[in-house]
């Protein structure tokens, strides 16, 4: 029997809820400022419930799309919303935003009375880690925990992969930055940030292709090459592993030329 | 009708003349074309393409319904099928809406336009994003020095993440890489970067090597998109551009330094 080509699996995805107590994008992009220090693209890319029902005052007109345009600026992508009052729907729909009232009013951050951002942080446990996941979704394929990216990260991108390998088909470029919560496996010039057993694992290794990077770490380890990566292992097959010092039996990083 | 944004992050390395030579290059193929100016604020793309006696209405006045598009598309006096929509000198750069930016790209379709060019302003702030925000297909201008690649690098980063097509996850942007303010014999002596180095730093595929030249300078100076001083090598490296953008096969031009030879040096050429 071939396989269905649309499959529905349940999913808890990453995301944040974020609670905003006023609707003029001016007055939080304010906000977001000074929180953010005007970086942009702090988050990865993760979805975000927008909640309202910290609003005092509604005012007649509401930028909705300046609102989403501020937290996609924050690397945030906006899928729903909380608390709006009725007469905002129809101007919701239009952006494609969800009316999530309805949808387990319980899920969400408390409210935060002090700040007129509250950004609330709220990652779902690891599917695997929850039996009842794994009940839920009897037929889901096998899934793996490596996340294999096929783009070069370029400047100013972020992967962020807390749960397993990042495998990187066409490198890092300087600026970029990958985060992993375990080995780091990459094709190509490896010029950016690499970060590997960013939750402690510190049998986490990172493999490069092309070894001239910014900054690697492991397990919080880290090393930087401010007078270049030395002639001895730059642009060479590197890998990077942790090893305790034979005095002190304190873990340094250590550097290997691959045979390819 | 296909939207091209011209953009590099880095100010300065030849957006604006870009998008003149490319909208006009498509304009003298026969395709009806529009360049819009997304520089609000500044303006530049109406004095490069000679036109900015004749700006009555702006980008921002139709968004912003004090005009209608038709009234505000500058038609080109040299070249048929060519319209400019320039940018406003005194609004705030924030009237540049998401919806109202769709809405003008909704009617130029309607008007039968083939290809809509988008000169993107510097920098990754608003104006530039909504530059990118609705193009099918971009073309990262670079110099050859690394803060330029630098910037398109970051750029690149956010044709993938910030656009529509990204946010709807439909196909990506289809990305062309050019270098402009290209110079062989700084190259040859190791003062820029070749191309070569550059293509391995962004790995995108390369659309064309614009080499330095006089003519670029004083093309916009005149008000002339660059591309229609047929005898400059500028022009001809724009005019491979375009058709390398239409799926002709073009070879690259002007990329390599040939030292001038004793006969040539001796009769003062060069």
């Amino acid at each position: 029997m071939p396989e269905p080509i649309v499959r529905f699996t349940p999913t808890n995805l990453a995301g944040f809820v974020v609670t905003l107590a006023a609707t003029s994008p001016a007055r939080l992009a304010d906000e977001l400022h000074k929180v953010f220090a005007g970086a942009n693209r702090y988050f990865a890319g993760e979805v975000a419930v927008l909640d309202f029902r910290e609003v005092t005052e509604w005012p007649t007109h509401v930028d909705w799309a300046g609102i989403a345009a501020l937290m996609r600026r924050i690397g945030l992508q906006p899928v729903g919303v909380r608390g709006v009052p009725e007469p905002f729907h129809t101007a919701l729909a239009r952006l494609n935003l969800a009316l999530l009232d309805a949808i387990s009013p319980e899920y969400g951050a408390q409210p935060t009375p002090h700040a007129t951002v509250a950004v609330a942080p709220e990652r779902t446990a690891l599917p695997a880690a929850t039996p009842e996941a794994t009940q839920a979704a009897p037929n889901d394929s096998p899934r793996s925990a490596s996340r294999i990216i096929d783009r070069p990260v370029r400047s100013g991108q972020q992967i962020h992969h807390p749960d397993g390998d990042v495998i990187l088909m066409n490198g890092v470029n300087p600026g970029g930055e990958v985060i992993a919560g375990g080995h780091i496996i990459c094709w190509g010039p490896l010029s950016g940030r690499a970060i590997a057993g960013a939750y402690g694992l510190e049998t986490a290794r990172i493999f490069a292709h092309r070894f001239q990077p910014e900054l690697v770490a492991i397990a919080g380890i880290f090393k930087t090459f401010e007078q270049g990566v030395p002639p001895v292992l730059a642009g060479k097959p590197v890998q990077v592993r942790l090893e305790p010092t034979p005095e002190t039996a304190e873990m340094r990083l250590q550097f290997d030329i691959l045979e390819l | 009708m296909r939207i091209v944004v011209v953009t590099s992050g880095k100010g300065g390395v030849g957006k604006t003349t870009t998008s003149a030579a490319f909208a006009t290059g498509l304009a003298l193929r026969g395709y009806k074309t529009a360049v819009i100016d997304f520089d609000v604020g500044l303006r530049n793309l109406d004095l490069i393409m000679g036109c900015e006696r004749r700006v009555v209405y702006d980008f921002v006045n139709v968004i912003q319904g004090d005009a209608k598009l038709h009234q505000a598309l500058i038609k080109d006096k040299r070249v048929e099928s060519l319209y400019i929509l320039p940018a406003s000198q005194t609004k705030d750069k924030e009237a540049l809406t998401e919806t109202g930016v769709e809405a003008v790209m909704d009617e130029l379709q309607q008007m039968g336009f083939d290809y809509v060019v988008c000169d993107s302003p510097a920098g990754i702030e608003h104006g530039a994003l909504m530059a990118m925000m609705f193009a099918d297909e971009a073309i990262v201008v670079t110099n050859p020095e690394v803060s330029s690649v630098r910037d398109s690098d970051r750029i690149l980063g956010l044709l993938q993440s910030k656009t529509r097509r990204a946010i709807e996850g439909r196909e990506p942007i289809k990305e062309h890489l050019l270098i402009t303010r290209y110079n062989p014999k700084r190259v040859e002596e190791g003062e820029m970067l070749s191309y070569k180095d550059i293509l391995e730093l962004l790995r995108v595929p390369l659309i064309g090597v614009i080499p330095e030249s006089e003519g670029v300078l004083h093309a916009s100076n005149q008000g002339e998109p660059v591309i229609l001083i047929k005898e400059d090598k500028a022009a001809q490296a724009y005019d491979d551009v375009v058709g390398r953008f239409l799926g002709e096969n073009r070879p690259l031009r002007f990329t390599t330094y040939e030292k001038p030879g004793l006969l040539k040096r001796l009769l003062g050429g060069g």
